[in-house]
């Protein structure tokens, strides 16, 4: 068993995820996870677990129509940040124990990475080939959302001139208005929020000189850090923070619709895309009704109910209304990340050590 | 009894089939052994480039190997879009940078360790395909090899493969078609002259005893030799039998002809009544000899020309008016009325004039032989596409149970010894062999009537 374990964890993976849990219980312990339980419509029969780094309002729709189609099934969300989910179900891969019946992650270069090490099983169901082919990785991992990427802002708080409209505007908003922003800008802390990783790293790779001089000006103006889009949301909301960047687009529309002074910005030179992803894990107790529940996020009912009350886009990439910036579809500047090996590049420990200490570096260090 | 053997056809397509089957079954193999081959080529330059990528990758940085895996390697893997990648990456000092530690390297301990190499193995229970890459390093702070070691499962190349594979079996399975229809066309124009051959035996008649003249293949020469020279041998045979035929009748009918005259000047002698009645009787018997004798040389006649002498077309109203003129002998003893009624146009048929001259002859010697006491009526007609000729007598004809035997040789000599039998189966041959027939009408208001119908243009006559 234990040389099992050896063979299948990267090198590197057990002293960063190690690190990882340090730091997570120094700064983050508000974060541990909680569980809320769905009790069955009907009489019970059975129990979904679902493990998810996703937003509880946001699933909470899509949990009780899929309740309707199954009443008999009792639903448990135990809710993680997007590395302790992966953590958490790495480990339990490795040691072969179930972790739940789905996990639904933000962060699907994470899913990725646990497919690939063969910790996910295949699904089936009449929905699933409705997946664009960018968003279903061997039947295995599905990208069931369309979210694109946005910076935020506080309505009351930005004068309508310094609302940036692209990546660069916003590097050279905060060096010419160092004084005004000056800890006054969030975004989140790659170290601990996978999802956070990941965009960056698609920045990135974007265009290195925008992102080194965002980077640069991130770090000058003293960026606030945290794990999560809906602390940053909160706080510029209510006015602690002006803008806030590489936000899940989804998370903050609804706070729009909360009738919160947010604007919404979809960058115009680019906009990434991600897909929310879900898997269902090789050891599931239950695989015949995590598929069900997966093939159900993937319907046409699953989607609308999305579309209207969770994610407020659809896989189409048709947009809510009130949004600033062009449509990211029809113009052609979405950058969807790819549901797919390629993001195990992303996810190789080497690289990633490297590029969090880059980070770390430019964020952190510079501030005073 | 020969034991019935499966026909020619049955054979070669069998053997064909046989023989294409077995085609295909070595073309399959070889198209799906070179679709593996060719799907295994394709993936293995992705996973080469993939893990050459990877090694450019490496850099010394302050004497330490660092390494930041390139996207676009996971890119090119990506190419097979759902198998799984492993990866790893040693130091010169054999430590592994990042990946999979547990993925061996294939070469390791290995006599050429700087070639690169791909090939088959399994990982975490999966079948891959591993490619290992070397780079060296000569930098003063590190020198030595690094390893670059990618594996891939083989999903993507097995879908290749099969779907090569599959191509192929259609285009074998097609081409099978093709040439399982081109078989059975072959073969059946192949054989066809054999049918040629078949149906020309076939429809020849009983008595034809001309050489079969087919045009066939070498490979069917031998068996038409054969049969012709059989036929030619059969010829011979007969020819000699009714040579010998005719030359009997022809060498008996002079003595016959010294005895009838003996027969005639005893008559005269005084012979007691006794003696006259058995004189007669001689005379009779004598008489009846020597029409036997003639009747057996025309027969042999008939015969001999119906297979030797060409046909011409022949005036029949004309050469019915010599055959009465030499039918009817001058020494007839009673007055007999001969009429013959011709249409006004020449009846031309074509045959040969000296059997059809025969025929009428000798239909016209059966009615003065046979009673016509008083007339004798010849009508000639065209009916259609037939000339008729219609020999009527106010004789008391034949009885309608006897028109089938006498017809054939031999078949009713006629009681009173006046006939031999053979002269209306001379006619009925001639008749039949002018792609006619001879017929009898009962004797009515009119008289009884004897109808020789001929074909004016029969097929073979044209």
């Amino acid at each position: 068993m234990s040389r099992f374990i050896a063979r299948l964890i990267p090198a590197g993976a057990l002293a960063v995820s190690v690190g990882y849990a340090l730091l997570l219980a120094l700064s983050v312990g508000a974060h541990a996870q909680t569980m809320t339980r769905f009790p069955s419509v009907g009489t019970p029969s059975d129990t979904l677990s679902i493990h998810a780094a996703t937003d509880l309002y946001a699933l909470a729709p899509l949990i009780q129509d899929f309740q309707k189609l199954a009443p008999g099934t009792t639903v448990e969300i135990l809710e993680y940040v997007t590395n302790d989910l992966f953590s958490a179900a790495a480990r339990a891969c490795h040691e072969r124990r179930p972790l739940g019946d789905v996990l639904l992650s933000s962060s699907v270069d994470q899913l990725v990475k646990l497919a690939n090490d063969g910790c996910a099983q295949r699904v089936d169901g009449p929905n699933l080939p409705r997946a664009p082919r960018w968003a279903n990785w061997r039947d295995e991992v599905f990208g069931f959302t369309f979210e694109p990427i946005v910076m935020v802002y506080n309505r009351d708080s930005v004068p309508a001139a310094d609302v940036p409209r692209t990546h660069l505007e916003l590097a050279e908003l905060l060096r010419r208005e160092a004084d005004r922003y000056r800890g006054r800008v969030g975004t989140y802390d790659v170290r601990l929020s996978g999802i956070g990783y990941l965009l960056a790293f698609n920045d990135a790779r974007q265009t290195t000189t925008t992102y080194g001089r965002l980077l640069e000006s991130l770090g000058r103006a003293q960026v606030v850090v945290r794990c999560c889009t809906s602390e940053i949301l909160d706080e510029v909301a209510a006015g602690r923070l002006l803008i806030g960047y590489n936000m899940l687009g989804s998370y903050a529309y609804e706070r729009v619709r909360r009738g919160q002074p947010i604007g919404i910005i979809m960058p115009a030179d680019y906009t990434l895309v991600l897909s929310r992803g879900a898997m269902v894990p090789a050891h599931s107790p239950n695989p015949a009704l995590a598929a069900r529940f997966v093939d159900y996020l993937l319907s046409e009912r699953g989607q609308s109910v999305g579309r209207s009350q969770s994610f407020f886009f659809g896989l189409d990439g048709a947009a809510p209304p009130g949004i600033e910036g062009p449509d990211v579809v029809t113009s052609g500047i979405a950058r969807p990340i790819a549901v797919g090996p390629t993001l195990l590049a992303v996810q190789d420990a080497a690289r990633r050590k490297r590029f969090l200490e880059d980070w770390s570096q430019s964020m952190i260090q510079t501030a005073p | 009894m020969a034991r019935r053997e499966p026909s020619l056809f049955v054979r070669l397509f069998a053997l064909m089939s046989l023989v294409l089957v077995f085609g295909a079954a070595v073309l399959m193999t070889a198209a799906w052994y070179s679709a593996r081959q060719a799907a295994d080529e394709a993936y293995d330059r992705l996973l080469l480039g993939a893990a050459y990528q990877i090694a450019d990758a490496i850099q010394v940085q302050e004497g330490q190997p660092e390494i930041a895996l390139p996207v676009s390697a996971f890119e090119l893997l990506a190419l097979s879009d759902r198998d799984r990648i492993f990866y790893r990456v040693l130091d010169p000092a054999g430590r592994t940078m990042t990946g999979y530690e547990s993925l061996a390297d294939p070469a390791a301990g290995a006599a050429a360790p700087g070639k690169a190499l791909v090939e088959n193995a399994t990982f975490d229970g999966e079948v891959v395909r591993v490619a290992r890459v070397s780079r060296r390093f000569d930098d003063p702070q590190m020198r030595g090899e690094a390893v670059v070691v990618v594996a891939q499962t083989v999903e993507a190349r097995q879908a290749l493969a099969r779907d090569l594979t599959f191509r192929s079996f259609i285009l074998v399975g097609v081409m099978g078609a093709i040439a399982i229809g081109g078989t059975i066309f072959a073969v059946r124009r192949a054989l066809a002259p054999i049918s040629r051959l078949e149906a020309a035996i076939r429809q020849r008649d009983p008595l034809d005893l001309t050489l079969v003249s087919v045009s066939t293949p070498r490979e069917l020469a031998p068996f038409v030799a054969e049969i012709n020279g059989f036929i030619e041998r059969l010829r011979g045979r007969v020819e000699l039998m009714q040579q010998f035929i005719a030359d009997a009748a022809h060498q008996l009918r002079t003595p016959l002809a010294a005895l009838e005259g003996q027969v005639d000047l005893l008559s005269n002698d005084d012979v007691t009544p006794e003696g006259r009645k058995h004189l007669d009787r001689i005379r009779v018997r004598t008489g009846q000899l020597s029409r036997l004798a003639n009747q057996l040389l025309s027969h042999a006649m008939v015969a001999h020309r119906e297979r030797a002498v060409a046909r011409s077309p022949v005036d029949l109203t004309e050469l019915t008016r010599r055959a009465l003129d030499e039918a009817i002998p001058d020494t007839l003893e009673r007055d007999i009325l001969v009429t013959l009624h011709a249409p006004p146009d020449p009846l031309i048929v074509s045959g040969d004039p000296v059997n059809l001259a025969e025929a009428i002859k000798n239909i016209v010697d059966n009615a003065l032989r046979h009673g016509a006491p008083a007339r004798i009526t010849v009508r000639l007609s065209r009916r259609g596409d037939r000339a008729v000729v219609e020999v009527e007598d106010d004789g008391p004809g034949i009885p309608v149970a006897q028109w089938a035997r006498v017809v054939q040789r031999f078949g009713a000599p006629s009681s009173d010894g006046k006939g031999s039998g053979l002269g209306l189966s001379i006619t009925a041959e001639v008749a039949a062999a002018h792609g006619g027939a001879l017929s009898f009408v009962e004797k009515g208001a009119f008289g009884f009537v004897v109808v020789l119908s001929l074909t004016i243009q029969g097929r073979e006559f044209v």
